[in-house]
């Protein structure tokens, strides 16, 4: 069995690893830090444009093997498991929170309160943008003030966004443009300018953030060791103390070689699913439901957030496919007026396709060549914009992650299942909040002689969150404000995980501000 | 007339099973100059007007090299939201052609003809519009080719391109190209060929 030892054991490598490596190997440079991910490394950046046209041409994956074929589970379970993470993936939207998501028991009496002030959260969000690279236009609401510019000036609006911004101000709610950590500039971070390529999920140039960058930086630059292919199934508590000494891995390569590590501090920063199964999945006997489970809440308040959608049929012209990505946000909902019900949301609008070429037309008659294209043009006279909200589902204690005993995998570990469920006073309010989101849409159409459709809902929890969250006090959280075990003093968990409730918006920028917090606590102690 | 055998001679195709690609194409699954010939022939029906011959052509070498670069069991990764990996990519669909080629000749020669290709237009597009409406009528484009009907695969494969939405639009958006940021806030140029 190989053995390795290190000052800072980060298990995962997603986003919130990649962060966390990059300021600990600054605030201390001689550390030793090695990075286990169980996927591999896909630092090919010179195929990229070749996968994304695989994938436009024929749907292949824009990230060929990013996952581990039998590391899967029941439920909301991300299967990107590849150094860089379900980040490779994101589209890169980077909204913040706002004060009311760590202030929802003490302003509304709802969920709970985050043990953090919001202006050290703002703090770290500017720092979560500086590393990222995000461009942005701000906030003309006082409530989102910033305490430090974005790092680049915005995207530009395209065409339709100018069009779709100058409709939607019609009802009288202010939009601007959504921020993104995409280059706007040349050279930020040693990446491209976005080229409005229109397919961020794979970017091609480089524009678009990527955690896989930041490990390539810092292997060249020789600040980490970088384990992948290798999976922790196991962190393993010192005999006498609550301090963890050593994590058990497998390699995922086909050798099923045995590895152990042995730190002096552990990070666990696996997201919100995988952490907290390693945690579960670490039982022994002095901590017979899993480490860092005393309180039993390890794996519970699984969060995020639901969403209202629909599309909505304007007197615009738009031409679908100029930056489909690109899109307008208002915040003005993040903030709900006492003497209404509660209902908290973002509201985003992207530019759509009002008309697709069809085979027959709407009695059925067969459409060849210039027949289709007339039907086409007859659908597209006018505009579409996509337009949805992501709104608060807080979360039940019984929204849970569990091992699941009949689905294992290959090493004979229970795989995780996930069942999202919302508090009580969530789900007295859905009505309520359906007929906002249907009133709002309606207020939009009306604006420009428009008509909203069908309003779809949302049937997961989008960006999932939770299942460690933090608190201070220990028998109701897991880790403190920091990601600190709150049973074992060098153990942490960091970013998703950690938070108690999900927000109203996209959360990759929330999880890495939060992860960068915890990062100057660990530098104390490592 | 002989609707009848036509019909005949196009059902046969849908109810062919699907054979393995290598069997037919050989490793490279290219398509014969005879196959070409038939899409050139099909493109003129089923392609709008605006597109000049070269254009045509442009479209049917597309649809040639797709099927060429085809690749059976591809990984397709996993959905956003979706804890399941997708399938990986199926047999390749060119496997299931050939009997269709063959029906759409076999139609064109009910009428008289040595080919399709060689049918006059209009006659060209009944045993099309056969082609499409057997033996079931297909009602939508498939978003990729699937290998279930050769004229819908080719048709799909044109009208859900970046070229077609261009045409649609008489613009030159330009959906799966890197265009840069500069320039975008305009509305997109007129095409130059084309038009309403």
């Amino acid at each position: 069995m190989a053995r390795y030892e290190c000052d800072v054991l980060i298990v995962g490598g997603g986003i919130t690893a990649a962060m966390v490596s990059q300021k600990l190997s600054e605030l201390k440079p001689h550390l030793n830090i090695i990075v286990v991910e169980a996927g591999t490394r896909l630092f090919d950046f010179e195929n990229r444009f070749d996968h994304r046209q695989r994938s436009l041409d024929y749907g292949e994956n824009q990230w060929p093997g990013d996952f581990v074929a039998d590391q899967g589970g029941t439920g909301i379970v991300s299967r990107s498991m590849a150094v860089g993470g379900s980040a490779l993936h994101f589209g890169g939207v980077c909204n913040r929170y706002s004060e009311e998501d760590t202030r929802l028991k003490s302003m509304f009496g709802l969920a709970v309160d985050w043990p953090i002030e919001w202006k050290d959260l703002e703090k770290h969000y500017c720092e979560a943008e500086r590393r990222i690279g995000v461009s942005g236009e701000p906030s003309p609401l006082k409530q989102d003030a910033r305490s430090e510019p974005y790092p680049m000036p915005p995207m530009n609006m395209t065409y339709n966004l100018i069009q779709l911004k100058s409709w939607a101000e019609k009802s009288g709610i202010p939009f601007w443009t959504t921020p993104q950590a995409k280059n706007t500039v040349e050279g930020y971070n040693g990446r491209s300018r976005c080229h409005r390529c229109n397919t961020c999920e794979v970017c091609p140039t480089g524009a678009r953030y990527s955690p896989d960058f930041t490990y390539k930086q810092l292997l060249d630059a020789k600040k980490i060791q970088l384990h992948d292919g290798t999976l922790v199934r196991k962190l393993v508590l010192d005999d006498k103390t609550t301090r963890i000494v050593a994590a058990q891995a497998v390699k995922e390569d086909g050798s099923d070689d045995n590895v152990e590590y042995r730190a002096k501090t552990f990070v666990v920063a696996s997201g919100y699913c995988w952490s907290s199964h390693l945690l579960l999945l670490s039982a022994n006997p002095r901590f017979p439901n899993g480490l860092a489970n005393s309180s039993d809440h390890v794996g519970r308040y699984m969060t995020g957030h639901l969403a209202h959608e629909t599309h909505i049929d304007l007197d615009l012209k738009i031409y679908p496919g100029m930056n489909e990505q690109h899109s307008l946000i208002s915040r003005q909902f993040f903030r709900c007026a006492p003497d209404k019900p509660y209902v908290r949301h973002d509201l985003r609008v992207w530019e759509a396709a009002s008309g697709r070429p069809r085979l027959r037309d709407s009695n059925g008659k067969l459409l060849l060549g210039d027949e289709i294209v007339s039907d086409w043009r007859t659908r597209i006279v006018r505009g579409a914009a996509r337009v949805r909200g992501y709104f608060d589902a807080h979360p039940d204690k019984e929204s849970r992650l569990t091992l699941n005993p009949a689905n294992k995998n290959k090493w004979g570990d229970p795989l995780p299942a996930i069942r999202h469920v919302t508090d009580a006073a969530t789900q007295a309010r859905s009505a309520s909040t359906l007929q906002h989101f249907t009133d709002l849409f309606a207020q939009l159409a009306k604006a420009n002689d428009g008509k909203a459709g069908r309003i779809s809902s949302l049937g997961y929890q989008d960006h999932p969150a939770g299942g460690c969250r933090m608190g201070a006090d220990p028998a109701t959280s897991v880790v403190d404000s920091y990601g600190r075990a709150h049973d074992h003093q060098n153990l942490f968990v960091v970013g998703s995980p950690t938070q108690p409730t999900g927000g109203c918006t996209n959360g990759t920028l929330t999880f890495v501000a939060l992860a960068l917090r915890s990062t100057t606590e660990i530098a104390k102690v490592a | 007339m002989r609707r009848r055998t036509l019909l005949k001679s196009v059902a046969a195709l849908a109810v062919a099973p699907a054979l393995p690609a290598v069997d037919l194409f050989g490793q490279s699954g290219t398509l014969t100059d005879a196959q070409i010939a038939t899409l050139r022939a099909i493109a003129e029906v089923v392609l709008p007007s605006a597109l000049s011959s070269s254009d045509r052509n442009d479209v049917v070498d597309k649809f040639a090299s797709w099927i060429h670069n085809y690749k059976a069991g591809a990984d397709r990764g996993h959905s956003y939201g979706d804890s399941r990996l997708s399938p990986p990519t199926g047999a390749s669909p060119a496997g299931r052609y050939p009997d269709q080629f063959a029906a759409l000749d076999a139609a064109a020669k009910a009428q008289g003809a040595a080919s399709l290709a060689s049918l006059p237009k209009d006659k060209r597009r009944i045993v099309i519009e056969a082609a499409l409406n057997t033996p079931q009528p297909l009602n939508n484009l498939p978003a990729r080719p699937t290998g279930a009907n050769l004229v819908a695969d080719f048709m799909g494969l044109y009208f859900n391109s970046a070229d077609a939405t261009d045409l649609a639009y008489d613009r030159a958006i330009g959906r799966d190209t890197c265009r840069g940021l500069d320039g975008s806030e305009k509305e997109p140029d007129r095409l130059r060929t084309g038009g309403h």
